[in-house]
Parts: C-alpha cells; structure tokens; sequence
C-alpha cells in the first residue's frame, strides 16, 4: 500500500485562490460596480453565508434549492444553508427587516456565492456575484431601470457594446393554459419549444388546435427587438398573452428611451433558465463572444410583493473586460525620506519598501525605481 | 472577434450521410474532409465566413456548448447524454436513424424477474441515459463505463445488460443478446450555440434557415 501525501496545493474540485493580480482586479471590479450601482441610489446589504433553509429556500429561492450546500447547526440543531445567490436573502430583508422602509426599495449586494455543483462551461463552485434589487415597483419603467442600470455597471468597468437578450417566461405557460393542452402535450411541446426545435413545435401545435396556431410564429419571431416585437404585434394572441406581449413592448421602449443604443434581442417563447420569474426576464452577454455577464427579471419577493433584479457575474466580467495595466510599483531603496515616499504614493505610486539591502527593484517586481528623488521607469517587461 | 462561424461535425458514420444535405445548403467542404486519414481537422468550405472541423460525435455537443463551434451536428442520443443548458437543437435532419436500447443476453434466466430488481448493472457508453431511465423506474443502474465492445459485457460477466446504439441489430444477434426494450429513436439533429444565436442573431439564424430550406428540398 502506498500512502503518498495529497499535494497541499490540491483544492476541491470548483474551487481556486484567487493570487495577485487578479484578486486585487476582481475586488477593485466588485467595488466599481458597487460604486456605479449607488450613484442610482441603490443602498448596499450585507446578508449572512449562511441562514435557515427554510427562509433561505423559501419563495424564488427554491429554484436553487438542489444547488445549495447545507449543514446542521449544532447550536439550535436546524439545518442551515449556504446562499447559492443572494437574491432570496436580499428578498428576505426587505419582507422582514425593511418592511417598513417606504417602497419602492432599491438595494445592492456584493459578495461570493456556493454551488454544489459546477455548469458543465465552468466547473467553479464559488463565484463573485453583484446586484441589484428594485422592490414594490411594477410598472415598464422600473424593469427598465435595472436593466439600464446593469449595462451602466459593465460600462463602468470598461465593457461596452453588450447586448441584452429579453424573454418572456410567462409566455408559453399562457399560451399553452389558454389552449387547455394534455399535460402530456403540454411536457412535448414545453421540450420542443427549450429546444427550439420548430418542427417539433409545430407538429405538437396543430394537435393543439387553433389556440396554439401563434406559437411557431411567435418561435420564428425570436431576433433583434425591433423584428421581434412586429411580430408580436401582428401574432393574434389570447388576452393575457397579449397583455404580455404589450408589456415586453413597453419594457422595451422604457430601456430605449434611457439607453438609446443598446442592443436588444427578444425571444418571446424561451423560458429556459427562469423558472420563477413573472414578467420580463434579462441576459446581458458580453461583446462578441465573451458570454453572460448577467442575469435577472421580475419575480413576486416574499408576500407576494412585485420585484426586478439582476444578478452579474465579476468573474465573466473580469474575462470579457479589457486588461488595464495596474499602478505604477515604485522600489524605495533603503533609507528612502519617509516624506517623499508619502509624496509618491499621493501622486499615484504603490512603493515597495527595501527591508534590507539585499533587496533591489527587479526581484520585488517593481516597474520603477527612486534615482535621485525622482521615480525612474525600469527597462524590463511589465509586471 | 473573428466572424467566422464554426460548424462542428461528427466523424464516422453520419459524416458519409451528410454530404448531400451540406451540399443542398450550399455548404462545400475542402474535398479531404470525409477522408478519414486526412490529418486535416479543421477545413475551410466555399464561404469564406464558414470553416468545417470534424470531431467524435460526443465532441460535437461540447465544442457547441463551449461555443468553440457555433452549429454542429450531432445524434439526439448524445443530446440526451448531455443535456446542456448551453445548446438548442432547433432541427431534426432526419438521417443517422438508429435507437438508443436496452439488450440482454438471449439466455437470461427466466425465473429473474425484473420488476423485483433493486439494481442492475448496465455496460454502456451513455451512463447517464442509463441512471435516468433505471431510476424512472425504481432501479439503481450500476454504470460500468465502455467506449466501444458492449456487446461482449453479458456474456463475459461485466454487466447484466447493455444500453447501446443499435441501427439493423444484427451486432447484437451475432453477440447472443436481444434487443428487450428502445429507450429513445434517434435520427442526427442541427445544434447551436446559445449564446451564438442570442448575440449573432442574424447569422445563425440565416444558417438555421438554409439547413431548414436544404431539408425541405427533394434529394436529388
């Protein structure tokens, strides 16, 4: 039998350390956001890792129910779950504690998030996760400001040009409840329709009968918002998906009116991936193909109380975003003025101060060196 | 970023199958690229805005999940293995039909009684097909995991049964084991990228359309 000793640098599988520079680069993403956040009045929580699993699964939290990890806490001897998002505790708050804060609400979070299990795209377990909630409004205007406001959050750490996908969850359950579709009809077209496998849909539509004759149209319709939306109009829709319908078209006005360039799609029969979401529900992708930056939409907070958020993930911004270079690293060599290193770092220098005089700029990876009293840029590559 | 779009094919037997669809959708390869020993991965077609790569069918679901490719083309019962968020399969192509089975050994003991089981041990290069459609019904699969030979597992002890593709069924016959039940048919479908079509709507749309145009088309 051998018994070799696991590598001390062997994580579990999803997690990593994050080393310079990039824990300093998501930390300084995470607080731009947060700062952009606020300058739209949204006032920052700070909920615990870890609460009760039957508050912290409760209402929209139970779509993440099989992605939470829990322990038993030996204290009051009730199972407690680790937050895999934040957006049920934030809901949480604002149904207890800020229940009587005048509505409507707007609040913003920052912190790291468990999963129990990685996507099969990336295999982390602990992710960054920002955002923001906007509780006891229900109107076009304020979905449109959350989604306004996610884009203003990537623009402020340098990621411009995204586009935000629309889709309207509650749109197929409409059509198919107005149609009164076996539930084994129901189950094939709900595949179909995730697929977006059109023949599929079709053929299960016309066993449907007239009532879902709009369905393969409204398939079709999925694109830029603009074609999208035509064709919503001209669809001869039941009223509540009508209803629907005028209210994606209003969204989306409300958003053009206050981000007249962004790019929009809208898919009015994709449901896939929001499962507890009531009216629009967003993703914001990255330029190119850099992928989600974020999701979100509007859902029923604890009591029943209208709500938009969305969520973004630091992580995927940090990969879509271009790379700036970092300050300027200054070596101080031994006996440097304690008052010019003050000076220095007031004009914009980290200084990395000699502690004996074996040290010297080039293995402490600095960019410049003192000479003189003046900063002196190094000939090397940049570190 | 590059515009060009990717299309990911699956090498083997589908691939000889597809060459009239690709060509009813305009789409003409570099002439190596159902060649099987061309060392060639990746080929350039007509348009210059579409490049070909052939890889293993399983591959196929993962370069289009990863977004590596932005349509593919692959079996539904590798869909089914898979099942990931990331990929919409908007058409069924209708070639490569076979089936996903469950076979046995043609000397079972018939005094078994499957319905009693509590588990049963499955050869199978589809373990999560397998998990799932044991688990249906009550049944814990114990996955002993092959990539190719299943049908020799019943009969040298690996497994009870196999979960397998079967196309004519004579492989089977010709290794003692009978076809006991079809999990799912299978025919090959067009996949694509989510995140591909939600962000280049209008070019991967327009490729969705001219595969649906080039099905629609008589063969020739």
């Amino acid at each position: 039998m051998t018994d070799d000793t696991p590598n001390p640098a062997l994580l579990p599988a999803g997690f990593a350390d994050a080393l310079p520079p990039e824990a300093e680069r998501e930390a300084a993403f995470v607080e731009a956001i947060m700062a952009s956040f606020a300058l739209h009045g949204y006032e920052r929580v700070k909920p615990p890792l870890l609460e009760f699993e039957d508050s912290l699964l409760a209402g929209s939290g139970a779509a993440i129910a099989e992605q939470t990890f829990r322990l038993m806490d030996p204290v009051s001897q009730r199972m407690m779950g680790l937050r895999a998002d934040t957006t049920p505790q934030v809901a949480r708050i604002a149904a207890t504690r800020l229940a009587a804060v005048p509505r409507p609400l707007r609040l913003s979070y920052a912190g790291q998030v468990l999963r129990v299990r990685g996507t099969q795209l990336s295999a982390a377990r602990q992710l960054p996760q920002v955002g923001v909630e906007l509780i006891g409004a229900e109107s076009a205007a304020a979905d449109a400001e959350v989604a306004v406001v996610a884009v203003e959050a990537l623009a402020a750490v340098g990621i411009e040009n995204p586009s935000l996908d629309i889709t309207l969850p509650t749109m197929a359950p409409s059509l198919l409840d107005d149609a009164e579709v076996s539930p084994d009809l129901r189950r094939r077209l709900a595949r179909a329709l995730d697929r977006k496998d059109a023949a599929a849909v079709a053929e299960a539509a016309a066993e449907g009968g007239a009532a879902l004759a709009g369905l393969t149209p409204l398939l079709h319709a999925a694109g830029p918002a603009d074609g999208a939306l035509a064709a919503l109009a001209k669809a001869s829709l039941p009223p509540a998906a009508r209803a629907i319908a005028d209210n994606a078209a209003a969204v989306i006005a409300a958003i053009l009116a206050r981000a007249p360039g962004l790019r929009i799609t809208l898919d009015p029969v994709e449901f896939r991936g929001f499962r507890y979401h009531t009216g629009v529900a967003f993703t914001l992708y990255g330029p190119g193909a850099s992928g989600e930056m974020g999701r979100g939409g509007r859902y029923l907070a604890q009591g029943g109380e209208p709500a938009t958020g969305i969520s973004l993930y630091p992580d995927a911004m940090l990969r879509a975003a271009p790379s700036a270079p970092g300050p300027a690293r200054l070596f101080l060599p031994l006996g440097t003025d304690v008052a010019t290193a003050r000076r220095l770092r007031a004009e914009g220098f980290v200084t990395v101060a000699a502690l004996s005089a074996q040290d010297d700029a080039e293995r402490l990876r600095c960019s410049h060196t003192l000479v003189g009293g003046t900063p002196v840029a190094l000939k090397r590559k940049k570190v | 970023m590059s515009e060009t779009i990717i299309l990911a094919l699956p090498k083997g037997r589908i691939l000889a199958e597809l060459g009239g669809l690709l060509a009813r959708a305009g789409i003409v390869p570099a002439a190596d690229y159902t060649e099987e020993d061309s060392r060639r991965l990746r080929f350039p077609t007509s348009d210059p805005l579409l490049d070909v790569v052939r890889v293993r069918p399983f591959d196929v679901a993962t370069f289009v999940a990863h977004g590596a490719a932005q349509i593919g083309i692959c079996g539904a019962d590798v869909l089914m293995e898979f099942d990931d968020a990331e990929i919409y399969a908007p058409l069924d192509l209708g070639i490569g039909r076979c089936r996903v089975s469950i076979a046995e050994s043609e000397h079972r003991d018939a005094a078994e009684n499957p319905a009693q089981w509590s588990r049963v041990s499955v050869a199978t290069k589809y373990p999560n097909i397998a998990r799932r459609h044991f688990a249906a019904r009550g049944v814990q699969a114990e996955i002993v995991h092959l990539n190719g030979a299943m049908e020799l597992a019943p009969s040298l002890g690996l497994a009870q049964l196999i979960v397998d593709l079967v196309q004519t069924g004579s492989t089977l016959k010709a290794n003692g084991l009978v076809e006991t039940e079809v999990i799912a048919p299978v025919t090959s479908r067009l996949i694509v990228n989510r995140t591909a079509l939600k962000t280049r709507p209008e070019a991967i749309g327009a490729w969705i359309e001219r595969f649906r145009i080039a099905l629609e088309a008589p063969a020739p």
